[in-house]
């Protein structure tokens, strides 16, 4: 009953360079948005929820905000929390995997039990306890997202280290005398690289949730900033007056999670990684 | 039908054509082969000669997640089973022909007690209650040794050593008294110890229960002492046939004899001619 | 069995002991914050400060407040919240039964979606496989909230008369109680349903090609035997654990769905102490819900272990 098979490569390529245009659509947006959009987006108007026109493409919020310009502004500060807080999470993962995948033993138990800690409470939760405490600034928001992901990139990282660390070519190297600080870096990270992609991906998506989200509770970054997920929530109010408050948000937030997890799927085609 | 038949398995320009990725592979020849009502024939070669695709086309068994093209004729008992459906195909697996597998080990499902597996075949194929399934369960276990068959029916597969796996799986396939019993390289998953007791039992349930017994291996040892006439497969093709005994006093085919001098025997000085 | 059972219960008291620690830590950043959280308004004198300092115990050594809270905690004791002044676990206990019982709907309704759909896309595979994957792909990226959003929207828009937003407590009216929570769970389920799926696909797939499988077949028993007793048996095992692991993500989505929903749960209890700064409510939430979170691990870790003896070849 089984059908051809299409290809994966070809798929996951043509799935990668979908997601690297709308990666750059996102990038565009973050960087030029204020001079891209129509309006400025905290001018006020009285003319409030109004329907799309010609002045105002997607209409206006409650207090007359241009709709179009607040979401291209407001993708800014979501993106650049995004970005900054994976990047963190990134490296402190890279590095606490690299360690404890590499040097095993003692060092490992060690570390995967201070993860385990972390990686023990509901993800939200404990970014919702965080900000809350230490006051929702975009600084704090970046190193709590940062904290709160680094578990899961060390965990991948860590997977294909302990395995590669058994191959003969290391092995081989070691007994050379090769350093093992030049084994991790030659030998043992090319190998980890494919999964460490799709999943950076995958936490990217993830991480446009949990920023959203937060400021969706109101603890994301403070006005006059507009951000996707407190104007979701702001919309509220007066949805069903005026639709398009909610559904531009709502499309912006989608658009963005899509992007990385187009690439995510790409990648994972392309690099055979995981397939099935 | 009048009168019975007098070949049980009547296999006629058989092939079988593998397709992966478009690109078709012919693993199984043309080939033609007989079986009558309780005879014994062993289907000899080497891994790849397609002597197990051949037992599988017997019972329509593709591998999962393959799709095989099956060319020519089957009869059995005078019906054609490559025309038949699916499902009348499924009336026939287990209750007329049924088969023994290579590695015991993986063949019995972890999460159902041994028990549950022949009795689920009992109740599928005679219509029998649980109860009665049950009963006709320890007998058949007692049937190829297992000992304390009442209680070892209720342990899981992972209490069985992998020769007493092979017992269960025996009992599985004689269960329903099928009129042809395939066993695909039975004992070559086995300790040397083993193997001689379950070709013992696969010789003994035989001659009890008056099956026909197609054996497939690579090994003529096996076949010694086992098999009234042997079929010796190469590339996918048969390239020799004949009575057993002749067959080791003269093989005629430059591969037959390959594969008889590449058995251990007592008469070490002597080479086959 | 039962001593691996206790080790690995025994293993977790480190990490609660951490977990604590940090919930206890996180609220304690900014002492002077907290009282004049406690005391609800920043027009306070010294004086009354100080004596809030000591009717608090804020004025002994930071680990000896720690070790009076948690053992307080152990006890059942979480402390009284700022802004009610009543006990935290008597207001907690009734709201983390709404959350319990809206997190289980979401678990089930969850489950039902991603198993059907992910046993579909591995046995029907072609079309409906390549269906359901990209239906998931999709469906990851729209977060709880903003579907939650969209059905208040949706609803308010063309069906204005059938009422979301009124929950009804079980012990009033148990089919009004889990009709008002059907949409809700819905939106929680939805994305957890796209993991439970691709495992699903996966565990079906992995084993249809196990060799049980195809003795079965070779038995010649019915389609559904097979399928009920030798593939879906096997391949729920792992799924239903991986479901287990999904409960940090619903009680993390919990709270923006009930708040959404209008719905007394202890997500909605979490979000509106973080609106009053009303610190040993967060703090008892982040304990409880993070000792459940690693109940739940462990829970699932002898299920794993359970089914690893099965299934397991020396």
């Amino acid at each position: 009953m089984s059908e051809a098979p299409t290809r994966p490569r070809s798929r996951g390529q043509l799935l990668f360079t979908i997601g690297i245009g709308m990666l750059i659509a996102l990038l565009v947006i973050a960087a030029f948005g204020p001079l891209i959009a129509p309006y400025n987006p905290s001018t006020t108007s009285p003319n409030s929820l109004a329907e799309p026109t010609a002045a105002h493409w997607l209409g206006t919020d409650s207090i007359g905000r241009d709709l179009l310009s607040r979401l291209i502004v407001g993708g800014r500060s979501t993106l650049i929390i995004t970005f900054a807080a994976v990047a963190l999470a990134l490296g402190a993962g890279l590095v606490l995997g690299l360690t404890s995948g590499y040097l095993g033993g003692k060092v490992d138990l060690t570390i995967m039990r201070l993860l385990d800690v972390v990686f023990a409470f509901p993800v939200f939760l404990l970014a919702i306890a965080v900000v809350a405490a230490l006051g929702p600034t975009v600084r704090n928001l970046i190193l709590t997202i940062a904290i709160v992901y680094t578990p899961a990139m060390a965990r991948v990282v860590r997977g294909p280290v302990l395995s590669v660390k058994r191959w003969d070519h290391v092995e081989a190297a070691r007994s050379v005398g090769v350093g093992e600080f030049a084994i991790a870096l030659r030998h043992v990270l090319p190998m980890v690289v494919s999964p460490i992609l799709v999943q950076t991906s995958l936490i990217l998506a993830n991480t446009i949730f949990t920023v959203t989200a937060l400021s969706f509770l109101g603890l994301g970054p403070p006005p006059p900033d507009p951000n996707w997920g407190s104007m979701l929530a702001e919309a509220r109010q007066f949805m069903e007056l005026a639709p398009l408050t909610v559904i531009g948000p709502a499309v912006a937030i989608v658009f963005a999670s899509l992007t990385f997890i187009v690439l995510a799927n790409g990648l994972r085609e392309m690099l055979d990684v995981g397939s099935r | 039908m009048t009168g019975a038949p007098a070949t049980l398995l009547e296999v006629r320009d058989l092939t079988a054509t593998f397709s992966r990725d478009g690109v078709p592979s012919r693993v199984v020849n043309a080939i033609s082969f007989d079986i009558a009502p309780g005879e014994a024939v062993g289907f000899v070669g080497e891994s790849g000669s397609g002597k197990s695709v051949t037992a599988r086309a017997v019972m329509r068994l593709a591998p999962e997640g393959s799709s095989i093209e099956w060319g020519g004729r089957i009869r059995f008992k005078g019906q054609e089973l490559l025309n038949l459906t699916e499902r009348e195909m499924r009336d026939v697996r287990g209750r007329r022909i049924a088969m023994v597998f290579q590695d015991p080990m993986a063949s019995l499902n972890p999460v159902m007690s041994v028990g549950q597996q022949i009795d689920d075949m009992l109740v599928r194929h005679t219509g029998v209650s649980a109860r009665a399934a049950r009963k006709r369960t320890v007998e058949l276990l007692s049937l190829v040794g297992i000992r304390d068959p009442q209680i070892r029916a209720d342990d899981f597969p992972h209490q069985f050593s992998g020769g007493m796996r092979q017992r269960v799986l025996i009992a599985i396939a004689v269960s329903c008294q099928p009129d042809l019993l395939i066993a695909d390289e039975p004992t070559t998953a086995l300790d040397v110890t083993v193997q001689a007791q379950i070709l013992r039992l696969l010789m003994r349930l035989r001659r009890e229960l008056g099956m026909a017994l197609m054996l497939i291996t690579h090994d003529f040892g096996v076949i010694a002492g086992m098999v009234e006439r042997v079929y010796v497969m190469h590339g996918g093709n048969i390239v020799e046939a004949g009575e057993v005994d002749a067959l080791f006093a003269e093989p005629k085919h430059a591969y037959t004899q390959a594969l008889l001098a590449a058995v251990p025997r007592i008469e070490s000085t002597r080479r086959p001619a | 069995m039962l001593r691996m059972i206790l080790v690995r219960l025994a293993l977790t008291v480190p990490i609660l002991l951490g977990v604590s620690i940090i919930a206890f830590g996180l609220m304690r950043a900014l002492p002077g914050d907290f009282v004049l959280a406690a005391a609800g308004t920043t027009s306070v004198s010294d004086e009354v400060i100080a004596t809030m300092r000591a009717s608090l115990g804020l004025d002994r050594p930071i680990w000896e407040q720690y070790g009076i809270w948690f053992g307080n905690a152990l006890t059942g004791d979480l402390g009284y919240s700022f802004a009610t002044k009543k006990s935290v676990a008597s207001e907690l206990l009734p709201r983390l039964a709404v959350t319990a019982e809206l997190t289980l709907m979401a678990g089930l309704l969850a489950m039902l979606m991603g198993v059907t759909t992910g046993l579909a896309s591995a046995r029907l595979r072609g079309r409906t496989d390549w269906a359901v994957r990209g239906l998931n792909s999709l469906l990851l990226a729209v977060p709880n909230f903003v579907i939650a959003t969209l059905i208040v929207l949706l609803f308010g828009l063309y069906f204005p008369t059938i009422g979301i937003f009124n929950y009804v407590p079980f012990a009033k009216d148990p089919l009004g109680n889990i009709g008002s929570l059907l949409l809700p769970a819905l939106s929680l389920a939805l994305t957890v349903s796209v993991t439970i799926s691709e495992n699903t696909r996966a565990a079906v797939l992995e084993v249809s090609s196990q060799d049980y499988v195809m003795v079965a077949r070779a038995k010649g028993l019915l389609a559904r035997t097979i399928l009920g007793n030798y593939l879906v048996r096997n391949a729920l095992t792992p799924v239903i654990t991986v479901t287990g692991l999904q409960l940090a993500a619903l009680l993390g989505g919990s709270i923006l769905i009930e708040t959404i929903f209008t719905i007394p749960g202890m997500g909605q209890y979490l979000f509106d102490s973080v609106s009053r700064r009303d610190y040993p409510v967060i703090q008892a939430i982040v304990l409880v819900s993070s000792t459940i979170v690693l109940l739940m691990n462990v829970l699932v870790d002898i299920a794993y272990a359970r089914v690893d003896a099965r299934v397991s070849y020396e």
